[in-house]
């Protein structure tokens, strides 16, 4: 039986994973603006699908389950904070920036504020955040390798490092973008499938985002009965501020992530960047409707099959997680029989054990597995196209060699992609914190940083060189140090956590832009304009304090 | 290219803009609004039976979300045609502009 599982689960990896490099070899990039940029003819629909398997990482796919069910009601922070801060994007920024046209964010902080040095703050941001993000990817790429592979971990990390490698370094963005079209297909299938199974099991029900509310009050009527707080009760796990600079720094974060905003640099338009933040929402909200479903429904399974049976008859999948250390039990009060307390649970195995748990079939465990890797390694390879792009675009050729031809730009763009890669892959095999946490600091940099940056950038013509240099810098110090400082339990503020530090990153670069600005030399009259003409479309020009229109 | 009248230029960013404000109200009621009163919007929902507040945590706020996304494209582009923008165009526009840069 083990064997027959370890050969399925490795068949569909193998199987998703030639699909992948299929499509990654035939769309292989020749020119520049490919690399980067996917020639900007993605339709929507499709550009939606990719923004989507580009966002959902494994922190969504692996770890987000798991804490909604741990959490209770507080878990839903990170739900409402990573789909809510689309609508910041695609309203405010988005499509802004497609008008502005340049191919990387560090590159638009760079001309739009007229500053070199803005320029190399912003592409050493983007590499700082996408770098801390993908140490998280790949991390949780070697737990599921790992784990069904039953190999170790740290060899897990590494055959994630030499995929991500090859297909980001010799694809580009464009066989990106197809790959991850396919990427988004395989992990929400992979997702909705136990869901699905679990309803019918459970309510008898085949749509799970209609029949789990019912579960919810039932687990809070459990919990009542076990004397523990009920499931849906709102703060039981930190206060109403941490909920809300929680849910705020994710949002802001996902409004300033380098490698989401420049999904919307691959479309053809203002009103394509519109229409792509639309359906990218609708493919990722389809995961994060049932991702509430999946927590209660595997709750209600431990409750109802685990909790309150004795210690020595457990099902037999318990077994194999002891031994993983993700799970633990323990009979505190000797009475031989399990509960809720007694019962340790990591909430990064919850998604990976629960077809286990119910009983689904090795078919859909080994789909779990495949569609984690396919969560992980789109992520993964998304953020180092954004590391490369930072480092051969806005350093090096921007700064460094102005000189360099096409082809030297493309070399430097992959061997980043290789280095950085390898860098994050070694730092992984014993990663700095929980994957969650360290998902949570990097957009917590990006809410700092960035988000103040384009924000301005793109609403506020009087911002200036000056501003945004000290802006970023202060944004990026006060969220580092609070993280710091919270970490280590010394300060907190409201009780708000190291993973909402990002309100007062965000709140401290906006106050510094804000006050430099006005202090400092005004924005010339171009400049100024430009910004201006980022509220109208394509045909509508503003110059000389006049809107023309351009017929063709 | 043909000037257009200033007060034409005006209306149509402040129509856009006017959306825009609208649309982030309501993100704003939904999430953090709804957040703030939990402990008293405990109430049950009917047919779905969760409570209202994590009802609202975990579908109803995330609903909101994209049905606004779609509402917003949909409005600007019908705000673009009444101003007479052509998407062809558009698409000339921007691709000349990436590639003389």
């Amino acid at each position: 039986m083990e064997n027959v599982q370890f050969l399925v689960s490795l068949g569909l990896i193998l199987l998703t994973f030639a699909i992948y490099i299929g499509i990654a070899i035939y769309n292989k990039a020749r020119q520049t603006s490919d690399f980067y940029v996917a020639g900007r003819g993605i339709p929507p629909a499709f550009n939606g699908m990719a923004i989507g398997a580009d966002w959902m990482s494994a922190a969504s796919f692996i770890g987000m389950a798991g804490t909604v069910m741990l959490l209770g009601y507080d878990g839903l922070a990170y739900i409402m904070g990573w789909t809510g801060g689309y609508l910041l994007l695609t309203f405010l920024l988005a499509p802004q920036l497609r008008k502005y046209g340049r191919y990387t964010v560090p590159e638009f902080i760079g001309d739009r504020y007229r500053s070199h040095t803005a320029r190399v703050i912003a592409a050493v941001c983007t590499i700082i955040i996408s770098f801390t993000y993908s140490i998280g990817q790949l991390s949780g790429s070697g737990v599921v390798i790992g784990r069904l592979l039953e190999v170790d971990a740290k060899v897990g990390t590494l055959i994630g490092v030499v995929l991500i490698a090859f297909y980001a370094a010799f694809g580009g963005m464009k066989g990106i973008t197809w790959t991850q079209v396919a990427q988004y297909i395989i992990l929400i299938i992979a997702y909705l499938i136990p869901v699905i199974f679990m309803s019918l099991q459970i309510t008898n029900n085949p749509l799970p985002w209609v029949s789990y509310g019912q579960v919810v009050s039932e687990l809070g009527e459990i919990d009542r009965q076990l004397g523990l707080s009920e499931y849906f009760a709102p703060f039981e796990n930190g206060s109403k501020w941490q909920f809300m600079a929680l849910m705020f720094t994710l949002m802001a974060g996902t409004a300033g992530l380098p490698h989401v905003i420049v999904r919307f640099y691959t479309v053809s338009t203002m009103k394509a960047a519109r229409w792509s933040g639309a359906w990218a929402l609708l493919f990722i909200g389809l995961l994060y409707l049932s991702a509430p479903a999946y927590a209660a429904f595997s709750r209600f399974i431990l409750m109802r099959n685990v909790v309150g049976q004795p210690i020595d008859e457990l099902p037999a999948w318990t077994e194999t997680w002891i031994n993983t250390n993700l799970l633990q039990i323990a009979d505190h009060n000797g009475d031989g029989i399990l509960q809720w307390d007694e019962l340790m649970i990591s909430n990064d195995i919850v998604v990976m054990a629960t077809p286990e748990i119910a009983n689904l079939g090795i078919f859909v465990i080994g789909l779990m597995a495949a569609g984690a890797m396919a969560a992980a390694l789109s992520t993964a390879g998304g953020l180092m196209i954004s590391i490369s792009s930072s480092f051969a675009h806005d350093i090096y050729y921007r700064v460094l060699r102005p000189n360099a031809s096409d082809k030297n730009r493309l070399a430097v763009g992959r061997i980043t992609i290789v280095a950085a890669t390898v860098l994050a892959g070694l730092i992984a095999l014993n990663p700095p914190g929980v994957i969650t946490q360290i998902v949570a600091w990097a957009f917590a940099l990006a809410s700092g940083t960035f988000f103040p940056a384009l924000l301005l950038g793109v609403w506020w013509k009087r911002a200036n060189g000056p501003g945004v240099i000290s802006g970023m810098l202060v944004g990026l110090f006060v969220t580092l140090s609070y993280i710091f400082a919270a970490q280590s339990g010394s300060f907190m503020i409201a009780g708000i956590q190291d993973t909402g530090a990002g309100v007062f990153g965000a709140a401290a670069a906006i106050i510094t832009i804000v006050v430099v600005s006005l202090r400092t030399k005004a924005p010339t009259q171009k400049v100024q304009e430009e910004v201006v003409d980022l509220r109208y479309p394509e045909q509508m020009t503003y110059k000389d304090g006049d809107v023309w229109m351009n017929n063709k | 290219m043909k000037k257009i009248d200033k007060a034409m230029a005006d209306a149509y960013s402040r129509e856009k803009n006017k959306y825009i404000v609208i649309f982030l109200s309501i993100w704003l009621v939904v999430s953090f609004g709804v957040v703030l009163f939990a402990e008293s919007l405990q109430f049950q929902v009917p047919v779905l039976g969760f409570p209202f507040h994590y009802f609202m945590g975990a579908q109803g706020s995330i609903l909101t979300f994209i049905i606004l996304l779609f509402i917003n494209a949909k409005v600007s582009d019908r705000i673009d045609q009444k101003y007479g923008i052509d998407e062809e165009a558009n698409e000339q526009l921007s691709y000349g502009k990436t590639a003389d840069h």
